[in-house]
């Protein structure tokens, strides 16, 4: 009689134990993906170390021969003036001349008055001149608002300006190029240099080098002159030139803002966070392939370019260019800041890849939806052809009167289309999940999937929201973390 | 998390004999898909959680987890059919 109670205690003990350990399981795995949700090493870039699992997606199954952008006509080189911000300083500069001279242009004499290649450009974009005109009303407005909001985001802003002190003035690293290339990208080159067992010897360890000066992402391409700008040269001033010769290779380097801030974009985000890094590691390598005797040359941000980023990413295999005009990488997603880096080295390109990012946009529009200027195309397919290629229209113009009416101190900038980019997500478990099946699913049926959930789970506010009263509420995509958030901190 | 699967599993046997349920190797593998499905659920929703994504945390836990209810009615239908 013993023996069966006993058969029927451990029978009852270990049915009752298993019961125990199945819900302590169901419990443990809800610990598990919390800890996996905070884990700070999932915030690619901003890990705990600069070897972490930064470029850790396979780009093999992806490698194609031809970059995914459209060519379909003649191409040509991009003009400096199509760059907003070379643009906008132009007609600042005539508006506002940085000695004591007069005026030099008004709006009320319009673009004929204007000099060339500003008239000219603005005489085939009409419109351009008077959304520049809105944004500089904007900016004023912002200007003066910048009081009622200046206790809330006085974190913010702070950070803001503490990530950007290293990028202007006497202090800016790298420094401004002086010169012509042909001089001041040789300038402290060793004259004597050992010769590279082969090209791809030296692409894997400049690939390393940027890892430890801490870029999250690397790729290289062969430059394409389509991809250099014309007209201006740092260094050198206003200027037609031809592609220097030496500027054979590019090595693209890319990092993404910290994830949290991104998220409580426009209000609480940055770009300059981003940009300083970029500055930091691009102006290290340019010293570094000196070292090793190659000319360098650093492409970075904001506006320290010759050559356009995102399509020479492109080329070197990094990502897809998504609906908002920005590089949407498999990692990073379209929070990825780009920096180059043009040498003469003998290094192996990449090639590019196809994660069917084109095909996702083309039934997302989210950016679209949520851009509080209604700069980002609503087409179901790039249609636009912008210097012989085919892709979605962004105004540029209309992005930037948003960056001077957002409750900033100036105009810091929107990111919404960053932030809200399905493909903008951290290196966990569930998003690598999408990050690895939508890319090999033919069909389509799981990116759909995806999709739906994405715009039925998040929040989204809708693009005027993101603006200051009374066109909006100050939205931000996500809420801020909190270490961005007076309140938390100070008496207000 | 291995362990504590690792005697669930082992009491599984003895709740299915006590219980009367003619299990077979489809019937205990559809069980055992189905337990690994509510585990993801669960772990994804708090993953979304984790990452200050509590909106979409909520609706991942609400959506999916009522699949996995219906689901689990079903698959107790299924267990207990001949």
């Amino acid at each position: 009689m013993a023996k069966k109670d006993n058969a029927f205690d451990r029978r009852s003990f270990i049915k009752t134990l298993g019961l125990t350990g199945g819900i302590l399981s169901l419990g443990g795995m809800a610990g598990a993906g919390l800890a996996a949700g905070k884990n700070k090493d999932s915030f690619t870039g901003y890990g705990r170390t600069a070897y972490g699992e930064d470029q850790f997606f396979n780009r093999k199954p992806f490698l194609v021969d031809k970059p995914t952008y459209e060519k379909v006509s003649k191409t040509r080189r991009i003009a400096y003036v199509e760059n907003l911000f070379k643009r906008n300083g132009e007609l600042y500069r005539l508006l506002y001349p940085r000695s004591n001279d007069a005026q030099k242009w008004s709006f009320e004499q319009g673009a004929e008055a204007l000099p060339e290649p500003l008239k000219n450009y603005y005489q085939d974009n009409p419109g351009a001149l008077d959304e520049f005109k809105k944004s500089m009303q904007k900016g004023r407005e912002q200007r003066q608002n910048w009081k009622k909001y200046e206790k809330k985001y006085l974190l913010a802003d702070a950070w803001s300006n503490a990530h950007a002190s290293p990028i202007h003035g006497q202090g800016a690293f790298p420094h401004q190029p002086e010169g012509k290339p042909e001089d001041f990208d040789f300038k402290g080159v060793r004259k004597e240099r050992l010769d590279f067992k082969s090209r791809k010897h030296a692409s894997e360890l400049i690939k390393k080098i940027s890892h430890s000066f801490g870029a999250s992402l690397v790729g290289i391409a062969k430059l394409k002159e389509e991809w250099v700008y014309q007209g201006y040269m740092r260094g050198v001033g206003k200027t037609d030139f031809e592609v220097p010769k030496h500027w054979k290779n590019v090595i693209v380097i890319a990092v993404p803002h910290e994830w949290d801030s991104l998220y409580a974009n426009p209000t609480y985000g940055t770009s300059y966070d981003a940009y300083s890094r970029l500055r930091f590691i691009a102006g290290k390598l340019e010293v570094f392939i000196k070292e090793i005797g190659y000319a360098a040359r650093s492409h970075v941000p904001p506006t320290s370019y010759e050559i356009a980023m995102p399509p020479v990413a492109i080329d070197a295999g990094l990502g897809e260019q998504g609906r908002h005009g920005v590089l949407i990488t498999p990692e990073l997603g379209a929070n990825t800041r780009l920096a180059g880096i043009t040498t003469n080295m003998p290094l192996e390109a990449d090639k590019p890849i196809d994660v069917g990012i084109k095909e996702f946009c083309s039934k997302c529009k989210i950016c679209a939806e949520e851009c509080p200027s209604g700069a980002i195309s609503f087409d179901n397919s790039p249609e636009t052809i912008v210097r012989g290629y085919k892709r979605w229209e962004i105004d540029q113009d209309k992005c930037f009167t948003v960056w001077n009416s957002v409750a900033t101190s100036h105009a810091r900038g929107c990111r919404v289309c960053l932030a809200v980019c399905p493909y903008s997500r951290k290196n966990n478990w569930i998003h690598n999940i999408a990050r690895e099946a939508d890319p090999r699913d033919p069909t389509g049926v799981f990116s759909s999937a995806l999709l739906g959930m994405q715009k039925k789970f998040f929040k989204y506010h809708g693009g005027q929201e993101y603006l200051p009263p009374p066109d909006g509420n100050n939205e931000t995509f996500n809420e801020a973390p909190e270490w961005l958030r007076t309140e938390e901190w100070f008496d207000i | 998390m291995g362990f504590l699967y690792t005697i669930f599993a082992i009491s599984a046997v003895y709740w299915a004999k006590d219980l009367k349920l003619k299990m077979n190797w489809w019937k205990w593998s559809i069980s055992a898909v189905w337990f690994i499905f509510l585990s993801v659920t669960i772990a994804g929703g708090f993953t979304l959680i984790g990452e200050n994504e509590l909106r979409a945390g909520l609706y991942f836990l609400g959506v999916f987890g009522t699949v996995m209810i219906v689901s689990g009615v079903g698959l107790i239908q299924l267990i207990r059919s001949k």
